[in-house]
């Protein structure tokens, strides 16, 4: 409400709101929230400036019911009931509803997710920027295709790109950045069958670092780019069998190549000479335990300093990789602890550039199989056990609500995985109850398991629908219910637009 | 950036207070860390002597055999995250009396042992480990 333009909608918008002023509720703070809503929006005005910069965030596996979670424990943390929350890319002015199925999967899993959003078309599972006409494993039929990648469109347009994960920079999301491959598993050279002339997934960041289609890497993965015969900085060996210690290769390219959180700090931002940051063997710890490595946040500001000393822009993918381990164990506090982590990268990202020139993108590549219980007054901890609704108040009563079988239960759940009230007995067959003794501090410890129904030794992704939310040149063109391919899309137009 | 004002919440949620580790019950196998991963005040104290721990057991890695590893949280697997998975770094190898009693990774147990301290690896699994609980004898929680 700082400005208002003089535009037809803008004007339109005031008779409406002057309107208002006779209805008996217009003086309610959710009526008064709401117009101020209709105001900003009507204020919003289409950015068609040509994007310099383009950063696109994706945390693993936080579909929109992960996301809602993640809202209220930091809304929670931050001392209020949570719901009413604003993460920082749920102000951004445009969104749209995501579909993340991939050709062959209802459910997808990350390698065809992330493809969509670096080549453009969507792929088969296990696929990373392979058309879906090959195979999974099928060699011979990968290396006949091509496909260009935003990472290769940016380069051309002299842009700088980076990547950045929590999880191993070999992992499916970040390799689809700069990596093409008929396995997404083949992340060193040990995993490739006999005879396949397909360079595994570190060889091919190698490369694209050498030719300059990446400059700058950072996350886990140490293990697939040291050879076996050599251990690391944590004494855990290599795994490569080709002998080559691809660490020390960039080295010789002239790189900074780091392993922990202080040599990180020292580094030589913006000298337009490669950064190799791989802090674990393999995947980075989860924020809730984290020593000795930087934070997602700390990591994205490096690689913003770093990228923008190119004058013609850059291309950032920041990858939350952990939310969905998390959630694979069906643990929701380390899943919401690391989903802070990832708002505090989009906060840095947003204190360091300008919507002006940067487009900046924030989805998620699939769902899990996350649910909510009802009906929770309001301040139930999202991690803690549904609590009575106050009909003399606004927060709940703190008095568990109870199932048929008069147990107390957790807001979320999950429909399967390893917290499954289903458990193996000694003859192999599967039964059990909830436990009664379920109290909220017990249930809102960090190493607490979800229930969950159906039993697996792993909670599996899920093919509902994730957000994209955005702001900056071109952001306006995200909007109602999209396939997920076009993200690439609207990258590409925004950074070539006239 | 933030459009939408923030409605005022009329009290905050209190958070539950950590609990203190029971004097009499089974310790977790957290507590036998600090959040670097070094030993802690605790495991310290109790190095060579006999200890309580709750954990899940890890999948063994061998059939009829007095070794397993004992887990802080059920050792999930995901098929797409984790080939060739690596083990966390705050687990406990547990040296049982007798051959292992094998209980699902996701049902809560107690382990009873001595407390060992320090680098080790397994002559015969190879498998290395900083703690571990030797003359164990193991149950359900
Ligand atoms: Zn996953």
């Amino acid at each position: 409400m700082q400005k208002f333009l003089l535009s037809t909608a803008a004007v339109l918008g005031l008779t409406s709101f002057a309107a208002a002023q006779d209805l008996a509720q217009a003086e309610n703070a959710w009526f008064k929230a709401g117009q101020a809503t209709i105001a900003a929006r009507l204020a919003v005005q289409p950015n068609t400036n040509k994007a310099r910069n383009v950063i696109l965030f994706t945390a693993d596996g936080n579909g929109v019911g992960t996301n809602y979670a993640i809202r209220l424990f930091e809304g929670q943390k931050l001392g209020g009931l949570g719901d009413d929350h604003v993460q920082p890319q749920e102000a951004f002015p445009y969104a749209a509803l995501v579909k993340t199925y991939s050709t062959n999967g209802q459910t997808p899993d990350s390698a065809p997710t992330a493809a969509a959003m670096n080549s453009g078309v969507k792929t088969k599972n296990d696929l990373i920027n392979m058309p879906d006409s090959v195979a999974v494993g099928d060699c011979a039929a990968g290396l006949a295709t091509s496909m260009t990648l935003f990472s290769d469109i940016a380069t051309q347009l002299g842009k700088s790109v980076g990547v950045v994960s929590t999880a191993r920079i070999t992992h499916a999301t970040p390799a689809a950045v700069y990596a093409r491959t008929v396995n997404r598993d083949w992340e060193d050279n040990s995993s490739i069958p006999e005879g396949c002339a397909q360079k595994d997934i570190a060889a091919q960041l190698f490369d694209a670092m050498k030719a300059g289609t990446i400059d700058l890497a950072l996350g886990g993965g140490r293990q697939h780019f040291l050879p076996e015969t050599v251990t690391d900085s944590e004494g855990k060996p290599g795994k490569r069998t080709d002998g080559r210690n691809i660490t020390e290769e960039v080295k010789a390219l002239g790189g900074q190549y780091v392993e922990n959180d202080v040599d990180f700090m020292a580094l030589t931002l913006g000298n337009n000479a490669p950064i190799l940051g791989l802090f674990e063997p393999s995947h980075m710890k989860y924020e809730q335990d984290r020593s000795g490595e930087p934070s997602l946040a700390q990591m994205t500001e490096a690689a913003i300093k770093s990228l923008q000393s190119n004058d013609n822009g850059f291309y950032l993918m920041v990858e939350a990789g952990r939310v969905d381990h998390a959630n694979h164990a069906g643990n929701l506090h380390r899943t919401l602890v690391d989903g802070v982590a990832f708002n505090d990268a989009i906060r840095k990202a947003l204190e360091l550039t300008s919507a002006e020139d940067t487009l900046i993108i924030v989805t998620a590549d699939h769902e899990h199989a996350i649910s909510f219980n009802g009906y929770c007054g309001r301040g139930s901890a999202i991690t803690g056990l549904c609590m009575e609704i106050n009909e003399a108040g606004v927060e709940h009563t703190g008095t568990p609500e109870t199932a048929a079988d008069g147990k107390p239960y957790t807001v979320a759940g999950y429909l399967n995985g390893a917290g499954s009230v289903l458990v193996e007995q000694a003859d192999g067959s599967f039964s059990g109850t909830r436990p009664a003794d379920l109290t909220n501090e017990i249930a809102m410890d960090p190493d607490y398991l979800q229930q969950a129904l159906i039993p697996m030794t792993s909670e599996t992704h899920s093919g509902e629908d994730v957000m994209v939310f955005a702001q900056g040149p071109w952001a306006h063109l995200f909007g109602g219910t999209i396939e997920q391919n076009v993200i690439f899309h609207v990258m590409n137009y925004a950074v070539n637009a006239q | 950036m933030h459009r939408r004002p923030v409605l005022l919440a009329l009290c905050a949620v209190t958070a539950a207070p950590w609990r203190a580790v029971a004097q009499d019950g089974p310790i977790r196998l957290r507590d036998l860390y600090n959040h670097d991963l070094s030993f802690s005040d605790l495991a310290l104290a109790h190095e060579g002597k006999r200890l309580s721990i709750a954990g899940f057991m890890a999948p063994p890695l061998k059939a009829d055999s007095q070794f397993y590893v004992l887990t802080k949280m059920p050792m999930a697997v995901c098929p797409f995250c984790e080939p060739g998975q690596a083990w966390p770094d705050d687990i406990l190898a547990v040296y049982e009396r007798r051959i292992v009693t094998v209980f699902p990774f996701n049902v809560p147990i107690v382990t009873r042992g001595i407390l060992e301290l320090g680098d080790h690896v397994d002559p015969d699994l190879g498998f290395y480990s900083r703690v571990r609980i030797v003359e164990a004898v193991t149950d359900r929680a």
